[in-house]
């Protein structure tokens, strides 16, 4: 008797133990991937003097809002934030538009070509934006078009829109086909099975490409930096790097911008990755 | 050209099709609505598809169009007369020691981008593979850096390597040697791993996800009958986990390499190619270079379609893999 139990004691101590070192290093890694996020929020919410010493403090000894203040103040981070929007939402609307034609083509219709158009996409997604930005920079300057962000919104959405078809096409894929087909004898054209049935079955993966593309045009860099000019016109993502430049940004403003920044990002992406990672493994991709 | 010759076919088809149906007994109309219904369908399939290739077409196909003709000219900003010069730009590029130093850096920075990310992704998703409370938070922290903002991280590491006051020196103080604060991003021997890190740091949760799911797509029978065979935990993951995912591991290779020799914004932002000498110089940051600050559009035209010659490659070895993946689900 006393054999046994003393066994089982030692069994629950060995997965105790095990339990313990398992979380420890769960906990250690996870401190490892967050730490950069938490240091940005440390050096945003402290008065900037606590930044400037070696070694800095690995608390914040106490929490300020000036540097949210001061940037607001200071820099025209409304004017960007309000860029940002329109840029994003303008990308957005594009690409449903399109994306949703283009994965009930892919999904519902049958026709010859799918096989080469779907390559098509693919080509698309992989290619780097620094191959087209000459070319695209030179047409815009020739129309007139450069600090425009209706035509920067048109190339944002043009190189997310073969990702989010992907996306939206594995949404449609869980739509049985009958449903679809009910529709049509119920004496739906396909565009109306589409709007009518094929939609609000597949709110989810809408959701999906409406935050894939708001957020590839809200952080991307390459084709705005390039193609926006006036300072008026620029959105968060060209601003913030444009502090970067300025060397006498102070780093808590700088950090303060930057977390502002991703604030909404990170929160979006979270709530939908699911959807996103389904489509994913799926075959699609983010860029 | 081809989608509009089969939409203008579409409307006399159609059309025939309802004089004799209006003629034609009821046996012969059952027979003929499916046949129409297709015809509808595929012209109604070739106008969508349409829309989206001009779209792509007037924004991506096209430009690739132009740089290549560019590339056999001699444009530079500033020149009187632009005129066809022929391979000159390639014989250029290959004698050119400077592409050669940006097609060692990218794929050095693609490898290691693409093993670290994969492994550390693996690694991961393999701790989380398994029941325990708060594994979902863990598994939203984990994602974190994946919906994080390039420039955001670029600002926050590049403060964590400033060599005054970056927290990133007590780190380095620590090890035995080291007496003063690292140089980093301006030390030519760091500048490139700090970048890879930093990129792995923004990839690996991708690649986590991904084969996360995958992991926990694998038929639970599978181990339950190894338990009942006697096999360890060690042979489960050799024998059943590790052979299951291949197929993913595989095609998330092939997607961080493509992520990696996309990547310009965390690069540019972190060293713009530097410190100096180009070691941190990929190849796309070669082409905005060369464009941008040098003003050699055609030249830059030539690096495009170097570049564009291995994408093609990365896409076909993509395609490949993904077809590895389909088979193996399938079966």
């Amino acid at each position: 008797m006393s054999v046994i139990a003393s066994s089982s004691t030692g069994n629950r101590l060995r997965n105790l133990g095990k339990g313990v070192v398992f979380y420890a290093f769960i906990i250690g890694f996870c401190v490892i991937v967050l730490f950069p996020v938490y240091w940005m929020i440390v050096n945003a919410i402290q008065p900037l003097n606590h930044g400037m010493q070696f070694p800095p403090p690995l608390f914040p000894k106490e929490i300020s809002f000036l540097p949210f203040i001061t940037l607001f103040e200071n820099y025209p981070v409304a004017r960007w934030l309000v860029n940002s929007l329109l840029l994003a939402g303008m990308a957005t609307l594009i690409v449903l538009a399109l994306a949703v034609l283009g994965s009930f083509a892919m999904t519902f219709l049958k026709w010859r070509g799918k096989a080469a158009f779907g390559l098509l996409l693919l080509m698309t997604q992989m290619l780097p934006e620094a191959l087209v930005v000459i070319p695209v920079y030179a047409m815009y300057s020739n129309l007139g078009l450069s600090d425009s962000l209706p035509a920067l919104s048109l190339i944002d959405a043009a190189f997310i829109l073969p990702i989010c078809i992907w996306i939206l096409k594995n949404s449609f894929d869980s739509i049985a086909e009958e449903i679809y087909e009910a529709a049509l004898i119920d004496g739906c054209s396909p565009l109306g099975a589409l709007l009518r049935t094929l939609l609000p079955l597949s709110t989810p993966g809408l959701v999906a490409i409406s935050v894939v593309s708001f957020f590839y045009a809200w952080n991307e860099y390459l084709f705005a930096v390039t193609l926006i000019q006036s300072p008026d016109s620029r959105p968060v993502a060209v601003g913030l790097a444009s502090l970067k430049v300025m060397l006498d940004t102070p780093i808590d403003r700088v950090l303060a911008a930057a977390l502002f920044f991703s604030v909404f990002p990170v929160v979006f992406y979270l709530l939908i990755q699911r959807y996103i990672v389904a489509g994913l493994s799926a075959g699609a991709v983010k860029g | 050209m081809t989608f509009k010759v089969h939409r203008s076919q579409g409307f006399p088809l159609d059309a025939g099709n309802i004089e004799r149906m209006a003629q034609a007994t009821i046996a012969e109309q059952v027979e003929r609505v499916p046949r129409r219904g297709r015809d509808r369908q595929s012209s109604l399939a070739y106008t969508l598809v349409f829309m989206i290739v001009a779209y792509l077409g007037v924004f991506i196909l096209f430009p690739i169009v132009q740089q290549v003709l560019t590339s056999f000219s001699n444009n530079v900003v500033g020149i009187n007369e632009v005129t066809w010069v022929g391979l000159r730009n390639y014989e250029r590029l290959l004698d050119d020691p400077k592409f050669w130093v940006a097609v060692r850096v990218t794929f050095t920075y693609m490898a290691f981008v693409m093993t670290g990310s994969v492994i550390i992704g693996l690694g991961a998703a393999l701790l989380l593979n398994r029941q325990f409370r708060g594994r979902n938070m863990a598994r939203s922290v984990i994602a974190v850096p994946w919906a994080f903002p390039e420039i955001s991280a670029v600002l926050v590491f590049i403060w964590m390597c400033n060599p005054t006051f970056g927290v990133l020196n007590m780190l380095a103080l620590m090890f035995p040697g080291v007496e003063t604060n690292p140089n980093w991003l301006t030390d030519p021997n760091m500048a490139m791993p700090l970048v890879i890190v930093i990129s792995i740091w923004k990839a690996f949760p991708f690649a986590f996800l991904v084969i996360l799911a995958s992991l926990q797509a694998i038929p639970r029978d599978l181990y339950e009958a190894a338990e009942v065979d006697g096999a360890s935990k060690l042979q489960m993951l050799r024998y059943i986990t590790i052979p299951e995912i291949t197929p993913t591991l595989l095609l998330m290779s092939v997607l961080m390499a493509i992520f990696s020799f996309k990547q310009f914004t965390l690069i540019w932002l972190t060293t713009g190619g530097g410190p100096y000498g180009g070691i941190t110089e990929t190849m796309v940051l070669r082409i905005y270079q060369t464009a941008f600050r040098f003003f050699d559009l055609a030249y830059g035209a030539t690096l495009g379609v170097a570049a564009f010659i291995i994408v093609l490659g990365l896409t076909l070895l993509f395609v490949y893999a993904q077809h590895r993946q389909d088979r193996a689900r399938k079966r």
